[in-house]
């Protein structure tokens, strides 16, 4: 336990002041013939390259709010400031070339073929034929998609999960710095939209945007966000913080409300192994058990094959591993569905780097300082 | 003479008379397409109606516009031709004309169905790219709304092969004066095989537009909702 403890707390920041990339200032809308504002004097900023998840009960204002960045939807007051531009009154549709748009339903246009269909925005932007094919074979590339394959193809030859794929290719050709995302995997069977949330969390990584996400699924929502916006009746905004602060500490009844009973176990799912001290084990060497730390045996190649030993226990119950790169919440899902009191953690190689035991979890669980 | 005498005598003729009648037809329904198209996407934006109107009401007006212009197809033909004599005078541009006037409901209907047939996801998607309204009608909506507006043109062809006729008792040369000559002869053997010539050439005709609209088809409509 030589390196430093500190509470278990998710998100740091990025370091140095992060830019604003847009901002919402007093933004209202009140719809033609309704009395009370969909969205009331709502006041907003993301910092650039931050995911920021809208969330809220439905009417809560949440789709109109990502809809009046791009001015889909007029705002009836206030201001908006894209990236230091004040946009309200810009022209809207040169607007929304600079700005990625994916929706729930895709909306692939079907006439056009894959390529033709991520190639919509850089054709308006007047891109040269040769730029647009290399971009769009990049992005085919980044969704997973091999271009070769997929290139010519019509979107009625997909799947959900790959029509979405390129829906989100098609929001982030021209490389806006900042994308809408309208509940993109709301309609993908639950299997897929885990897939789907796991490449665009990857590909976040590689792209660094800055991106507003509307979602009604929490889990989704502390999954994928750096800072979650939840939405209260009436169009006002109730708490605007890390998923970590927002599931810890409601800002308000509303919010405690809204993120429920099943908080603490979501939480699980912000941990991440490889931030956690884990409880130690002993490789065995043929030798006796060693004090208090479970002893695992490793086939040839070096990976944990079985429990020696485990303190507390008569009979070592079967290995489980989960990998490094896993959250808590995998590893609790691991241990219950085999029903044992410890997993072991295994890195990319499936070399063992500690385990994690139940005890451990309900007592006194630490975190690492976050490597720099 | 038999028929089949009369076919070897006069089918030079025939053909001569069956490419007027179908140049006719042809002109007829590009121009009312081209009306078709226009007011069609007209109806279809803003439905003629101001936009504080509900939505209801809209589409309520939408409605009635079209069963309107549906009431031009119950004017019998021989009044309408009657009518038009006064402004177009005789032959040929008096059954253009009316044609036009003919072929307009069932394309119409068409251009408002497919542009109302369109996914709004699709439209939605369009919008958020940053397309303007001209650039969404040209680029996304008509190619979508394209195979039921051809199929409107199709019935309408059909229609407008079986009225043309009427023509001929307003001098339009083709197969109108043909027939109507040859009601005038009925009683003799040319009288008759002129109008069963006359009714096979139009038979022909609309075969003909059949197979150009299926090419039409296979040319025009994209690869990606082809069935």
């Amino acid at each position: 336990m030589s390196e430093a403890v500190d509470s278990v707390s998710v998100d740091e920041g990025r370091g140095g002041g992060p830019r604003t990339m847009i901002s919402l200032q007093q933004v209202s809308k009140t719809y033609p013939k309704a009395e009370a504002p969909a969205v009331r004097e709502l006041t907003m900023d993301v910092p650039e390259g931050d995911i920021v998840m809208l969330i809220g009960p439905s009417g809560c204002g949440k789709t109109t709010t990502l809809k009046m960045m791009n001015r889909l939807i007029e705002p009836t007051g206030g201001r908006i400031v894209l990236d230091g531009d004040d946009v309200t009154d810009v022209n809207a549709d040169e607007l929304r070339r600079r700005i990625g748009y994916v929706i729930q339903q895709v909306g692939l246009f079907p006439h056009l073929t894959i390529a033709a269909n991520i190639a919509v925005v850089p054709k308006m932007l007047g891109w040269d034929r040769n730029r647009t094919a290399k971009r769009v074979d990049e992005l085919l590339h980044l969704v997973g998609m091999e271009p070769g394959q997929y290139r010519d193809r019509y979107p009625r030859q997909l799947s959900g999960g790959q029509a979405q794929r390129v829906g989100v290719a098609r929001g982030l050709a021209a490389d806006p710095p900042l994308m809408l995302m309208d509940e993109p995997f709301g309609a993908i069977d639950p299997i897929t939209r885990e897939r789907l949330q796991d490449e665009f969390a990857g590909l976040q990584q590689q792209v660094r945007k800055t991106i507003c996400f509307v979602t009604h699924d929490l889990t989704e929502a502390v999954k994928l966000g750096d800072k979650i916006a939840v939405f209260g009746p009436g169009g006002t905004l109730e708490q605007y913080d890390t998923p970590d602060e927002v599931l810890t500490r409601p800002a308000n009844e509303f919010v405690a409300e809204f993120v429920g009973s099943g908080a603490a176990v979501r939480r699980l799912s912000l941990l991440e192994l490889a931030r956690l001290e884990l409880d130690e084990v002993v490789i065995s060497t043929g030798g006796a058990p060693a004090g208090n730390h479970p002893v695992v045996a490793l086939d040839d190649a070096g990976r944990p094959e079985r429990w020696l030993s485990v303190p507390g226990t008569d009979q070592p119950p079967p290995l489980v591993t989960v990998p490094l790169t896993g959250t808590v919440y995998d590893a609790v899902d691991v241990m219950l569905d085999a029903g044992v009191p410890l997993v072991a953690v295994v890195d990319g190689d499936g070399e063992s780097r500690g385990a994690l035991r139940w005890q451990t979890l309900i007592g006194d669980l630490r975190a690492k300082r976050r490597r720099p | 003479m038999t028929f089949l005498d009369y076919l070897s005598q006069e089918w030079v003729e025939l053909v001569i008379l069956g490419r007027i009648s179908f140049l006719i037809v042809l002109y007829a329904v590009l121009a009312a397409t081209a009306v078709s198209v226009l007011v069609g996407i007209a109806l279809y934006t803003n439905r003629f109606t101001p936009e504080s109107w509900s939505r209801t009401a809209r589409k309520g007006s939408q409605d009635t516009l079209l069963v309107a212009s549906a009431l031009a197809l119950t004017v019998p033909s021989l009044a309408l031709f009657g009518l038009l004599q006064k402004w177009v005078g005789l032959g040929a541009t008096i059954t253009i004309a009316a044609l036009v006037i003919y072929g307009i409901y069932p394309i119409l209907r068409n251009v408002v169905a497919g542009l109302n047939a369109v996914d709004p996801a699709v439209l939605e998607a369009a919008k958020g790219v940053g397309m303007g309204a001209v650039r969404r009608m040209i680029r996304v909506q008509l190619p979508l709304a394209w195979p039921v507006i051809l199929s409107g043109l199709r019935v309408a062809t059909l229609i407008l092969i079986a009225i043309h006729v009427v023509g001929g008792a307003f001098g339009t040369p083709g197969y109108p004066d043909l027939l109507v000559d040859g009601l005038a002869g009925y009683g003799t053997p040319g009288g008759l095989y002129a109008v069963v010539s006359a009714v096979i050439g139009c038979v022909v005709i609309a075969l003909v537009f059949e197979l150009v609209f299926l090419l039409v088809k296979r040319l025009t409509t994209p690869r990606g909702i082809r069935v």
